[in-house]
């Protein structure tokens, strides 16, 4: 029994070798993939490649489907307004990560090896953009990250790397400084994802929080994917919290609003910009959502005027807005300027256009970047469901 | 809340998830205890099941709670529509991927099963997107107050419709002259096929019902958590798999036990220790368990040759 | 057979001069960590016949022990290769002692929850290991050239593929030799029928531990290489998913032969990367592949060919065993 495994039930010789039809069809299927791999070469038209790495399968495929189509927008619309740099056409590559490090570089390498590819767009998480940014860096490839908030990136001092988003060490402290002084929440639960974003924001708030006296019930990792949280929610009902402050991603965190109505858990409850999503409140009930609070990157993209075009042709080509669509398409634009400015298909020139960057009129106001290459766009918006919907509160302070 | 009411809550909440755990348990214990292959693309027609019944709530037009008769025929209806569809599913994965290799290395039908729930979540995710999607409520939210402790109409339907199931399949399989096959199966396939059992049948047949009831466990699970995702069937088929391994595999009742012990020592670990040692907790109560009693709660003492 | 490794030894070692294209190399690379992987994996499950779905854990135990000695004792990674294998090595064997009474399937699960209980350690004991957010800024691998004074790795791809080809050539030989020897029919003896072996005097649990204490040790050199490759490592490469296709490719292979494990890496461990050019479908043809390919030769690969006569050396009969 202990070995079956690695025995055959009848030995087998086979002398003359013909295929029946079920090996047949797979030998068909094995050969139509060789070719269509073969077949999807493009054709020789000169082209400038904007390089674009997120998950785009696994379980992290909705967030990079998001992005994905943020940055296709960008791409689109820069095709559809002629030449951006005479003589060539601009387009889009994207890869997936899976959200596995190890892929991560693996699609890294690959926008290094292209010479078509000036700058890259990425990655979505941020254990993945950490070691890409070393290799683009070593190739000398200009990235943007779109999302991927964790402060210990930009501080590894990579001219190359660049994002749009606010960092982690921000979001946190402003999220503490809501829930304590305004909530006036004096007893706090914590619970992270476990994964380096919602880990890191967590403990940004946490550290706030200490420092504002709260006192902290106690802090819990939940695993990605899982749907019962009933077990945790009931235990920390009994603790009675003020507030309860998740950092993590919108598909648990629905199902922790949700669970939380179910297991009777009352109290606030608040999140960082991962439960940023209308899926959110689809999945979690409109009824249990309602006036849940949640910080984000950047104030309220739908209010920015400057961003209601953009919103307009999203939802027309790719349907609601998702949690990333937006970073996605400013961080794309930026390359795309940067490119303009570069005038001509080289990756030396395209990051030092970049590095002229000054004032870009982008969707979430004058774009510029301190020297370690982060937004200097830091507004923390606050926004709370009401109705159904998100409702922007205000721009939150962290200090 | 005291913390005798605590406990009684969280008991009552691994219960539930646990008798999920068991009707996707015991596809893999049937499975396994008929030709000995740890079906991995079970958790993965589990989440198909899950995807079946929302497609036919979307066709009917269902979004908000039912009463009345009209709940009991959509219920019943999209229970045996996704049980049909999934049961076709587990017979043609049965036919086309690894009946070709039951004479081959027992191995290599594991990796192909692994190739199986690639492609079924694979296509469920080109099919349906990958963003989570929300499961109409079916069934408007009643709560009542046990003990001190809350009790769903859903928890309840869940008890009851998987406690049924379950012991409707151990009817089938002590009873009926399928079952009395199925169990020959177990034993001695070559056998089998000398006494005049239509063996390939009987294992088809044992795909089909272990299909069918991992399709009704997604069901329910859709209808309780109201958000499925094309990934689900990893996790929870993981889970499902311990299951069946605690309670003894190729072991019914075993898998019903192992469902309803693993649900519960999720609860009370996340409860009492904490949530994210939660699924180390489990796993270490498992290896624990299988140090002490190597063939699980309930399995039989395997011989040691093939 | 001998001149077929050395053959594609030869390729492998001129295949950067051919090709200019660094994304090419690194995903070669990739394939040959693979390949370090299932060789290892192939000793406990090809040659020893014990099912073990938790093998990412050694390669975390690896990964994490050389990043470890890294960063707080500064331990260069030449000498960080050998506690790596140890440290791993001596998991699988402490695994192993507990795990002798459990059998065949009940085994594999086991070995799954010690892979999961790993995975999970990593992420929680967050003072160590640095939690999810994982461990930063590994150094990259060194090299003293006379007159040129300390060169880099860095994250150039050709040092790393000449690495790992040496690593997985030289894995593969000690395999092969290890297979032909006592040890390695003593492994096949247990095999096909642990009572008999037992029976015929062979101290089944001494050579059950060094199987596992060996493969988890080759998993720990490759988790070395791996850290000191990415230069930083988070507990979400070490994934359940890993284990599984790392034994997916010893598989597909051929079970219980080194040329076999080989192949089955090169061929999982370049398939994704071939099917870039459709990125939403790649894991959906991915599957495709592996099903078509487990049908067409149920033996992996390295069986079917042999079955048609291919690569049959005279002196084969002991790695031959499997299919026999």
């Amino acid at each position: 029994m202990g070995n079956a495994f690695c025995k055959p039930r009848t030995p087998r010789h086979i002398t003359h070798y013909t295929l029946n039809i079920p090996q047949a069809t797979c030998v068909g299927i094995l050969g139509s993939l060789v070719l269509l791999v073969g077949c999807s070469r493009e054709p020789k038209i000169p082209v400038i490649k904007v390089g674009f790495v997120a998950p785009l399968t696994g379980d992290q495929a909705p967030h990079g489907e998001d992005m994905l189509g943020g940055a296709r927008l960008a791409v689109e619309q820069v095709q559809a307004g002629g030449e951006l740099v005479p003589g060539y056409r601009v387009a889009l590559v994207a890869l997936d990560d899976q959200r596995n490090p190890t892929q991560a570089v693996s699609a890294a390498k690959k926008l290094v090896a292209d010479p078509d590819v000036v700058a890259v767009v990425g990655h979505l998480n941020s254990s993945c953009t950490m070691p890409a940014s070393a290799v683009y860096h070593q190739a000398g490839l200009l990235q943007i990250t779109p999302v991927s908030s964790n402060p210990k990136i930009s501080r590894q001092g990579f001219e190359t790397f660049y994002r749009t988003c606010a960092t982690d060490d921000l979001q946190g402290p402003a999220g503490a400084l809501v829930a304590v002084r305004e909530l006036g929440a004096a007893r706090i639960f914590l619970i992270d994802d476990m994964t380096t974003y919602g880990r890191g924001l967590a403990n940004e708030f946490e550290k706030k929080a200490r420092e504002l006296g709260a006192n902290l019930l106690g802090h819990e990792g939940i695993t990605q994917g899982d749907k019962d949280f009933t077990p945790l929610l009931t235990k920390i009902k009994a603790l009675q919290p003020d507030l309860v402050y998740f950092a993590g991603m919108f598909p648990e965190g629905a199902l922790l609003i949700k669970q939380r109505k179910d297991v009777g858990l009352g109290g606030h409850f608040m999140g960082g910009d991962g439960l940023f999503d209308p899926v959110l409140i689809e999945l979690a009930t409109a009824e249990a959502a309602e006036g849940i609070y949640l910080t984000t990157i950047g104030s309220d993209v739908h209010a920015m005027p400057t961003a209601q075009g953009f919103i307009r042709a999203y939802e027309a080509r790719y349907g609601p807005l998702g949690a990333y669509s937006a970073y996605a398409y400013e961080a794309t634009n930026i390359v795309l300027w940067a490119i303009q400015q570069a005038g001509k298909k080289d990756r030396q020139a395209v990051l030092a256009a970049m590095k002229t960057l000054k004032d870009y009129p982008g969707l979430f106001g004058r774009q510029n970047f301190d020297e370690k290459g982060d937004s200097l766009i830091r507004d923390v918006g606050l926004f709370t469901v009401k109705d159904g919907k998100f409702a922007f509160l205000k721009t939150a302070s962290w200090d | 809340m005291t913390p005798l009411q605590v406990f009684f809550q969280q008991l009552l909440n691994g219960l539930t998830i646990g008798s999920i755990y068991a009707l996707i348990a015991l596809g893999y214990t049937m499975v396994y205890g008929v030709i000995q292959l740890i079906n991995f693309a079970h958790g993965e027609v589990f989440m198909v099941g899950a995807y079946a019944a929302l497609t036919i709530l979307l066709v009917l037009g269902i979004a908000q709670p039912l009463v009345g008769w009209l709940l009991v025929g959509v219920v019943l209806l999209c229970g045996i529509a996704s049980m049909a569809g999934c049961g076709l599913l587990g017979l043609g994965i049965e036919r086309f991927a690894y009946r070709p290799l039951r004479t081959a290395p027992r191995l290599s039908a594991l990796i192909t099963a692994i190739g199986v729930s690639f492609v079924l979540q694979n296509v469920v995710m080109l099919l349906y997107g990958a963003t989570d999607r929300r499961f109409p409520p079916v069934i408007a939210p009643l709560r009542w107050e046990v003990a001190g402790a809350t009790v769903t109409i859903l928890q309840v339907i869940i008890w009851v419709s998987s406690a049924v199931l379950m012991l409707g399949v151990q009817a089938l399989v002590m009873r009926t002259r399928l079952g009395r096959a199925m169990r020959a199966a177990s034993h001695d396939l070559t056998a089998c096929r000398l006494l005049g059992i239509p063996v390939d049948r009987v294992i088809a047949v044992t795909f089909c019902i272990g299909s069918a009831l991992a399709a009704f466990g997604g069901m329910l699970f859709g209808v309780y958590y109201n958000t499925i995702n094309f990934h689900d069937g990893y996790l929870t088929g993981l889970k499902a798999f311990t299951a069946a391994v605690l309670g003894g595999i190729g072991n019914i009742p075993g898998a019903m036990v192992g469902g309803l012990v693993l649900g519960v020592l999720e609860a009370l670990g996340a409860g009492y220790l904490s949530a994210q040692w939660k699924n180390a907790f489990a796993f270490v109560v498992l290896v624990a368990l299988l140090l002490w009693k190597p063939t699980g709660l309930l399995g039989e003492r395997v011989a040691e040759r093939a | 057979m001998r001149r077929w490794g050395a053959a594609l030894l030869i390729v492998a070692c001129g295949l950067p001069l051919i090709t200019r294209n660094a994304y090419h190399i690194d995903v070669l690379t990739g394939a040959g960590l693979y390949a370090l992987l299932a060789l290892g994996l192939n000793v406990v499950v090809g040659f020893t016949g014990l099912l073990h779905l938790g093998y990412a854990a050694f390669f975390a135990i690896g990964a994490y022990t050389y990043a470890l000695l890294n960063l707080h004792a500064g331990v260069p990674f030449w000498l960080g290769l050998l506690p790596s294998a140890a440290t791993a090595g001596l998991c699988g064997v402490l695994l192993g002692i507990p795990v002798m009474r459990v059998r065949g399937d009940y085994l594999a699960i086991v070995t799954l929850g010690f892979g999961e209980i790993v995975r999970i350690l990593f992420t929680n004991l967050e003072s160590w290991t640095g939690g999810p957010n994982g461990l930063l800024g590994i150094a990259h691998p060194t090299i003293w050239i006379p007159g040129q004074g300390v060169w880099g790795f860095g994250v150039r791809s050709v040092p790393y593929y000449y690495l790992v080809v040496a690593l997985t050539a030289l894995t593969a030989a000690v395999c092969v030799r290890m297979n032909r020897s006592r040890v390695g029919r003593a492994w096949a003896a247990i095999r096909e029928d642990e009572v008999a072996a037992a029976c015929a005097g062979i101290d089944t649990v001494q050579l059950k531990l060094l199987a596992q204490g060996c493969g988890a040790a080759i998993g720990g050199v490759a988790g070395a290489v791996f850290a000191a490759k990415q230069g930083t490592i988070t507990p979400d490469s070490f994934d359940f998913i890993l284990s599984v296709m790392v034994l997916a490719m010893v598989v597909l292979g051929g079970l219980g032969r080194v040329s076999g494990a080989i192949i089955g890496a090169l061929v999982l461990g370049v398939l994704p990367e071939v099917l870039r050019g459709v990125e939403q479908f790649r894991m959906l043809l991915f599957g495709v592949v592996m099903i078509s390919m487990m049908r067409l030769c149920p033996q992996g690969i390295m069986g079917a060919l042999r079955a048609r006569g291919l690569f049959r050396s005279p002196s084969s009969t002991v790695d031959a065993v499997p299919a026999a």
